[in-house]
């Protein structure tokens, strides 16, 4: 009961915002861009709030769910709440993708061939650090700082490929923390299924994934091949992670926080918790994007430039989570031990 | 490099130390040769000291300023590697994962991208900005057991001031992405000997006061126990190790950006050469390696896809963490 009532509350903020980013920014006003949706308006303003405003947000809300379902499963599915696509190299093996994919052209860099190498990037790195982890025990902590060392290889590279190509330097930002600027429908067109079918993929195993997020004796005890189920499990935070980051580029944090959000109220009924990860997930980026835009306005300058990326501001919520999180984590490792 | 080091010849067969002698001889020649126009290496010598002539123009003012920037910002960022993961004993407590490089950067990119005139630029904000990320992550650390929890709220607080380095870089109406690739990974790109004129006054009293901190290390790398025995206050001892691997690392940042994880790497490879060394050695070691490291990086940053210049900062990323993380497994499992 309580679930629903928050989950109905969060779908009506996530609305809420959404409607704020559809219908407030610096060229129209809102009445003018209400008038635009009725179908009253001219064909600029009805392009602008149409083919411009209208993508950006369904991509932020989309882009969103996707890390906010993928978080909630790499979470449960390595038993380690630090768990996200940023510190796992998921989501630096997608963005180096991306980048790659860009940087091939051609088909390639169409917004379905770029998502695909996202994927191939994203499996990549997550496997690397796979291989890497399974050497070096089971301690969370040291899972996340060894993928933190495997992000920064991967981070470097996308960059030193973005520098080697000069003519893509300019979209830097968007790969490196996450931007909505300069989306528009095709991008949409490749992300909504990768979402649809994770979120679907994710709730038909939940089941599994409640199992193998306990611990691996039991799920085995039960029956389930675990290697193979976990691979699967996986796979699905890979899709959603690489969709998302191929259409607005890694955003940063929305992966860790979102699910964490969605605990807290949902517990860890991964039925409920997709969900609900998913809304958060979407919701933190319609709140970034409208707290960039103002950010930018604020600060006087020109009308050309880039303005705040939406990740930037969810890096600086998601490190503030982050923190809190390890801190509440360590004390409470060092007190089950000592 | 290590050749006047005490303790070498004891621990290092000499074929050893005259292959590093060589090695260094080779990156000095080829980094003041190679690119475009190509100077023979056996024409060096005349070039040196011809009056003028573009060679002569663009060895002496374009390579060997970059040579000597590139020593010393190695050399530097290794050292700080080094104090800060022998005082906090750990050997991934390196600038990028404690908040100063990326504080410093940040700072740096603000006074940059809206042109702000600060005094002593960019020595200063890039000490502001360093010390910034410390004192948060120190403040953020509060509470937090176990190393690699330190390392993990760094790199939290490392990852927010990136993001506000790229959206102050996005805010402004800056086009100059090189500021942005600079101050994200490091570049010795368009150095002169006035940048190394920059970079020397903050690595003089950096490495002065490094020198000086060394007995307090020796101290510290046994422990907060050991060290009260000895009657050495271990946090005060640490702070001020902390803050003599912020003045070096922003010395650095300030000028070619963090030149990413060379602090990682040059420590584990110092520890996997000479593994009895004491701290002293180790230190002149490190940054001797640092230098190296830094120098051979950007060489293959100029030279490889010439005319487009790499940051050496993304190969070091690469290389280094890479090359840090097997060489730290290894000693894991030794």
């Amino acid at each position: 009961m309580r679930t629903a009532l928050v989950g109905l509350l969060a779908a009506v903020a996530v609305a809420g915002l959404a409607g704020v980013q559809l219908l407030v920014g610096s060229t129209l006003d809102a009445g003018t861009a209400l008038a635009a949706l009725a179908g009253r308006a001219d064909a600029l303003t009805t392009a602008i709030v149409l083919d411009l405003r209208a993508p950006r947000v369904l991509i932020g809300l989309a882009a969103g769910a996707c890390l906010g379902v993928a978080g909630a499963v790499l979470q449960g599915v390595l038993r380690n709440p630090m768990a996200a696509p940023e510190v796992t190299g998921v989501g630096s093996g997608a963005m180096l993708g991306s980048v790659v994919a860009t940087v091939v052209g051609g088909d390639v860099a169409s917004p379905a061939g770029t998502a695909a190498v996202a994927l191939a990037g994203g499996t990549l790195g997550g496997a690397a650090l796979w291989a890497l982890a399974a050497r070096s025990g089971g301690d969370p902590m040291r899972l996340v700082v060894l993928g933190v060392l495997v992000s920064a290889v991967l981070g470097g590279t996308t960059l030193v490929l973005l520098t080697a190509r000069p003519q893509l330097t300019g979209s830097m930002t968007r790969w490196l923390v996450g931007s909505l600027n300069g989306r528009g429908w095709e991008h949409w067109a490749a992300l909504w299924p990768a979402l649809a079918v994770s979120l679907v993929a994710g709730l038909l195993l939940a089941g599994v994934l409640g199992l193998l997020s306990v611990d691996d004796d039991h799920a085995r005890a039960l029956g389930l091949a675990v290697s193979r189920w976990r691979s699967v499990v996986l796979l699905v935070a890979v899709v959603a992670t690489a969709a998302s980051v191929a259409a607005a580029g890694l955003l940063a944090f929305v992966g860790l926080l979102a699910p964490h959000a969605a605990r807290a109220v949902a517990g860890s009924d991964h039925r409920v918790l997709l969900p609900l990860a998913a809304l958060t997930g979407a919701g933190t980026v319609a709140a970034a994007d409208v707290a960039a835009q103002l950010l930018t306005a604020a600060v006087p300058g020109d009308a050309g430039r880039i303005g705040v990326p939406a990740g930037a501001v969810t890096a600086v919520f998601g490190a503030a989570v982050l923190i809190g999180i390890v801190r509440r984590r360590s004390r409470a490792t060092v007190e089950g031990t000592g | 490099m290590t050749t006047g080091s005490p303790g070498t010849s004891r621990t290092r067969p000499p074929v050893v130390l005259l292959t590093g002698v060589l090695a260094v001889a080779t990156l000095v020649v080829a980094a003041l040769s190679l690119g475009t126009p190509l100077v023979a290496p056996q024409r060096l010598p005349a070039v040196l000291v011809a009056g003028d002539g573009l060679d002569h123009v663009v060895v002496t003012q374009l390579r060997a300023p970059r040579l000597v920037l590139g020593v010393l910002a190695g050399a530097a960022l290794g050292v700080a590697g080094l104090l800060l993961s022998e005082s906090l004993r750990n050997p991934l407590a390196v600038p990028e994962l404690l908040g100063v490089s990326s504080g410093a950067a940040a700072a740096v990119t603000i006074t940059v991208v809206f042109g702000l005139a600060v005094p002593y630029a960019p020595l200063l904000p890039a000490l502001a900005g360093a010390a910034l990320g410390a004192v948060l992550t120190v403040v953020a650390v509060r509470g937090a057991l176990g190393p690699s929890a330190v390392l993990l709220v760094g790199a939290g607080v490392g990852a927010a001031l990136q993001a506000v380095l790229l959206a102050a870089a996005a805010l402004s109406e800056s086009t100059d992405q090189g500021v942005l690739v600079r101050y994200l990974l490091g570049s010795l790109t368009g150095t002169t000997w006035t940048t190394v004129a920059t970079v020397l006054p903050g690595l003089v009293v950096g490495g002065t006061a490094a020198v000086l901190a060394l007995p307090a290390l020796a101290v510290l790398r046994l422990g907060t126990e050991a060290a009260s025995v000895l009657g050495v206050p271990a946090a005060r001892a640490r702070v001020a190790v902390l803050a003599v691997a912020c003045v070096l690392t922003a010395a650095v940042v300030g000028v070619c950006g963090p030149v990413a994880w060379v602090g990682f790497l040059a420590p584990q490879l110092a520890a996997r050469l000479a593994p009895g060394a004491g701290l002293p050695g180790r230190a002149l070691r490190t940054a001797g390696l640092g230098a190296l490291v830094v120098v051979a990086a950007d060489l293959a940053a100029r030279t490889v896809l010439y005319p487009v210049e790499l940051p050496v900062g993304g190969l070091t990323a690469v290389v280094a963490v890479g090359l840090g993380a097997v060489l730290l497994g290894r000693r894991g499992t030794a």
